[in-house]
């Protein structure tokens, strides 16, 4: 439509903003506000001045197992939060749903897996995975210490539930931290997150 | 004979695949996995297909090649004898599997892979073979378990030509259906705008049928938004696909996936699938009938609100207001009906837009290479223009009187005197809009006239109505004139103000004459319009009819021959003085800008160097503008100098034959054009939308091949 280029331009001197509220990359991340699995209160905006990462869990899945069974997330885990990065473990799996656990046997399965991130959220009813448009799990996503969504989507590149594959992947989480983490600039970013669905009300 | 039977049974056990299904947490699988062949027998050197079926539960779902959202796809190793190849997967179409707000292709029910095993030619005959695979995929049902099995398959040797399996026939020409169509009879076409891909669909001649609807599946992960709905609609005689991509989505080279529809792609009952590899373009012109026809509504409905824009440019806007004065003194007077001098000065708007557009379409089918905004090309058309203006702008301010009243351009309306007065107004209101068309509407008008004529006439008649509409409707509609005030002295100051608006226009047209021209002949110009405004202010001073005679006629004729003198020495030397200015552009915008020219460009292009074009003019405001806001960016200068662009600028501000032919390349024949070439001389340019950011060109560069 060549035509009307040049003329919508003029009847339309004002341009349309679409602002959309959920997660946009490179855009602010949207702040949240749940409870722990030790009741405690967290909220994006605690964390202001860290990296923080976001990691969508559901321990019935095989594509989570994959890394947890290898130690792959346990050791980013402890890896970041020891440089300084805020790592928050999140479930949006509806109660009755896969993955959906009580405080009490999240902190055992926490243990039993020797999973360590700051702390593991419970998002009952969705509406946090809703606002990042968390489609799988995992499902991981950046944020840098001003707010903005550096990265979204999946952990690494090779697609599957094989374990012996976390080491030949390209982990597209610690290969961004360790950038950013070094003072590197990084263009935000997305790619397509791999595993099970969230298992969403 | 018993024994014949059991070796016989082993053999069709062999045949069916034997399945050791089992998910990898050790319970039960709630698929099974088999293998079959299509022939009794392999012969050597000659391909032949094999099935790996998959049964699913009920409830439960494998994944297709893309799995969307989530999931994974079905994937099969395979361990063959030495010599054996396999193709790859003839993935059955997938269906979608919403849950929640996210999207999944796969499949429920049974299914059937089917690949290609190719035998090598000197395979020894006398003993079977044994065809293995792993068959690995993720079974999903609200949770998701892995599973995997090891199929495998004794076939004999022999060397005469197979049979096929009586038991699996069905099998495997059933299972073919359900393959997209790979067919070269419908024509696709995509191309990429706004976040989507639109893909053009052209079934062939035959199909009678229609396609109700249709949904693209793509090949590759990452591309599309899956839970995103596509827009399908009808675009002429085919089909158009609007497909949302993932923000930020890097769009490969080929687009290939499928498209499916219920419809069937050859018919009703047949293929619901069908093979699409493109590779999309960024700007692509449909044919077809249909689509031509809602274009041209839109091009309609567009000339006519940029024929009503118009009435606000400066060069317009004072003969509209000076024409409605002339309604609202008339309306007081209620002595004519004002609707007719509506219509006629509609009429004589449109005689001179079709006079004007017939001019440029008779030109150009003689062969010259014309576009619109030629008229500012010409340094005569420019001082004639400004000449004209200025003269205009005088009147405004006072310094004298057309005639004895403002009879030509507005004023009264009384008689035959009047009518003809109206059709003169809308042939001046044109003439005077010229100045402004070029800049604001130069590539809408460049698009009406590649159009068929006729096209071009109902655009260009309805850019006239639009113009004329807010007369006609003031003059048609006599109340709405209670809503101006009665006339008096705040008519007299607005006609002087109109008068600056004038002459702001001729001070743009002598900015683009000193860009062609250079800077001596706008001071000759300068002088002349001195000159005419002395004429103007003698002719007014005592040229009007309260002097007596003799003094008129005195002051008239001096008045005509300082403006003859004045003007005819100026058009006389206008090839003297026209310097063309060497570098037209001294733009520092920290691009390497060099001039275009045709066989450079070539050059750059055939070593496979990345070159950008930009076809500008000085009269093209849009074109000032995109260089402003889009070369100016720091990030665009850079990426320039990082990847060694070469940067050409076109300058049309003055006509020039070669720039003509490169923008009628690309089907153009206006300004701006920019065209970026991406370093690989086997692939198409790319052409940049008219209007340009520094976003789009970093997202236009971001493709070329280092």
């Amino acid at each position: 439509m060549k035509v009307n280029l040049s003329l919508i331009i003029l009847v339309i001197t004002t341009g349309f903003i679409i602002a959309g509220s959920t997660a946009q990359i490179g855009e602010k991340a949207p702040d949240f506000n749940l409870t722990d699995s030790n009741g405690k209160q967290h909220s994006l905006s605690d964390y202001k001045g860290k990296y923080v990462v976001l990691e969508w869990v559901n321990f019935g899945c095989p594509f989570v197992q994959k890394h947890y069974n290898s130690k792959n997330m346990q050791t980013l885990q402890k890896e970041y939060r020891d440089k300084g990065v805020v790592w928050l473990s999140i479930s949006s799996s509806a109660s009755g749903k896969q993955g959906y656990l009580s405080a009490a046997e999240i902190n055992e399965t926490l243990k039993e897996k020797s999973s360590q991130p700051n702390a593991y959220l419970i998002d009952e009813d969705g509406t946090v995975g809703k606002l990042y448009d968390a489609k799988a799990t995992p499902h991981m996503y950046i944020i840098d210490p001003d707010g903005n969504l550096i990265y979204n989507g999946a952990i690494d590149n090779i697609r599957s539930t094989n374990v012996e594959d976390v080491a030949k992947a390209h982990n597209y989480v610690s290969k961004t931290l360790d950038a950013l983490l070094t003072g590197e600039k990084v263009e935000p970013f997305s790619t397509e997150a791999y595993g099970c669905s969230v298992k969403y009300k | 004979m018993r024994i014949r039977f059991i070796r016989f049974f082993l053999f069709l056990c062999l045949l069916t695949g034997i399945t050791y299904a089992q998910n990898l947490f050790g319970g039960k699988s709630r698929v099974e996995a088999g293998l079959i062949a299509e022939e009794i027998s392999v012969q050597p050197g000659k391909a032949f297909w094999l099935a790996i079926s998959l049964q699913m539960e009920e409830g439960w779902h494998t994944y297709w090649r893309n799995p969307g959202d989530s999931g994974l796809e079905t994937k099969i190793q395979w361990e063959l004898p030495d010599g054996f190849t396999a193709g790859k997967i003839q993935w059955p179409a997938p269906e979608i599997i919403r849950e929640e707000h996210l999207v999944t292709y796969g499949y429920h029910g049974m299914i059937y892979l089917l690949v290609q095993l190719t035998p090598p030619a000197e395979l020894q005959t006398n003993q079977p073979v044994l065809v293995k695979a792993r068959v690995s995929w993720l079974e999903c049902a609200d949770i998701c378990v892995p599973g995997e099995t090891n199929v495998s398959l004794s076939l004999p040797v022999k060397a005469e030509t197979p049979e096929l399996h009586p038991a699996y026939m069905e099998t495997f020409a059933t299972a073919r259906t359900k393959l997209p169509l790979v067919s070269e009879e419908w024509q696709f076409q995509a191309s990429i705008e706004n976040n989507t891909i639109i893909i053009y669909a052209q079934p062939p001649d035959w199909m009678k049928s229609e396609i109700e609807k249709a949904v693209f599946f793509p090949y590759t992960t990452g591309l599309i938004k899956y839970a995103e709905e596509q827009e399908f609609s009808l675009s002429g005689n085919g089909y158009r696909l609007v497909v949302p991509l993932k923000e930020k989505a890097v769009t490969p080279d080929t687009l290939a996936g499928i498209l499916f529809s219920e419809s069937g792609w050859r018919g009703p009952e047949s293929e619901k699938a069908i093979e699409v590899v493109i590779e999309p373009k960024e700007n692509i012109v449909i044919t077809g009938s249909g689509d031509a026809l809602t274009s041209i509504w839109m091009a309609i409905l567009f000339s006519f609100l940029g024929g009503i824009i118009l009435n606000l440019m400066p060069c317009v806007l004072p003969v509209l207001s000076i024409k409605i004065m002339g309604i609202i003194n008339q309306a007081h007077d209620n002595s004519a009906r004002p609707w007719q001098h509506g219509w006629i000065f509609t009429l004589g708007v449109l005689v001179s837009f079709w006079v004007l557009a017939g001019i440029l379409l008779i030109l150009k089918a003689g062969g010259a290479h014309l576009g619109w905004g030629f008229q500012l090309q010409s340094p005569v058309f420019l001082i004639l223009l400004s000449v004209f203006m200025f003269l205009f702008a005088l009147s405004m301010f006072g310094v004298f009187e057309i005639g004895t009243s403002l009879t030509t351009v507005g004023g009264r309306t009384n008689g035959k005197h009047g009518f003809w007065g109206s059709f003169i107004s809308g042939i001046t209101a044109t003439i005077v809009a010229t100045p402004c068309t070029a800049p604001f509407m130069g590539s809408a008008l460049g698009f009406a006239l590649i159009q068929p004529v006729w096209i071009s006439m109902i655009i260009f008649t309805f850019l006239g109505l639009g113009m004329a509409a807010p007369f006609v409707l003031i003059s048609s509609i006599p109340a709405l004139l209670k809503f101006i005030p009665k006339p008096g002295r705040w008519m007299e100051s607005l006609k002087q103000f109109m008068g600056f608006l004038l002459a702001a226009t001729v001070v743009w047209l002598l900015w683009v004459l000193g860009i062609q021209s250079g800077a001596t002949l706008v001071t000759i110009v300068l002088f002349n319009l001195l000159f005419t405004a002395l004429a103007a202010w003698i002719y007014g001073r005592w040229g009007h009819l309260a002097m007596p005679k003799k003094n008129r006629i005195t002051a008239v004729s001096l008045a005509l021959v300082i403006l003859a003198l004045s003007n005819g020495l100026t058009y006389a030397n206008i090839d003297n003085f026209n310097q063309a200015p060497k570098d037209m552009h001294p733009q520092d915008d920290g691009i390497q800008w060099k001039t275009f020219t045709q066989q450079e460009v070539d050059l750059l292009v055939k070593d496979g160097k990345p070159v950008f074009i930009d076809c500008t003019a000085a009269w093209c405001l849009s074109c000032q503008v995109n260089e402003e806001v889009a070369f100016s960016s720091s990030e665009v200068q850079q990426a320039f100098k990082d990847l060694n662009i070469h940067a050409f600028k076109a300058d049309w501000t003055s006509q020039d034959e070669s720039i003509t032919k490169a923008l009628a390349r690309f089907n153009r024949n206006s300004v701006p054009l920019y065209v970026l070439y991406k370093g690989n001389p086997d692939k198409e340019p790319v052409i940049l939308p008219e209007l340009i950011t520094p976003g789009i060109i970093m997202d236009a560069l971001k493709s070329i091949e280092r």
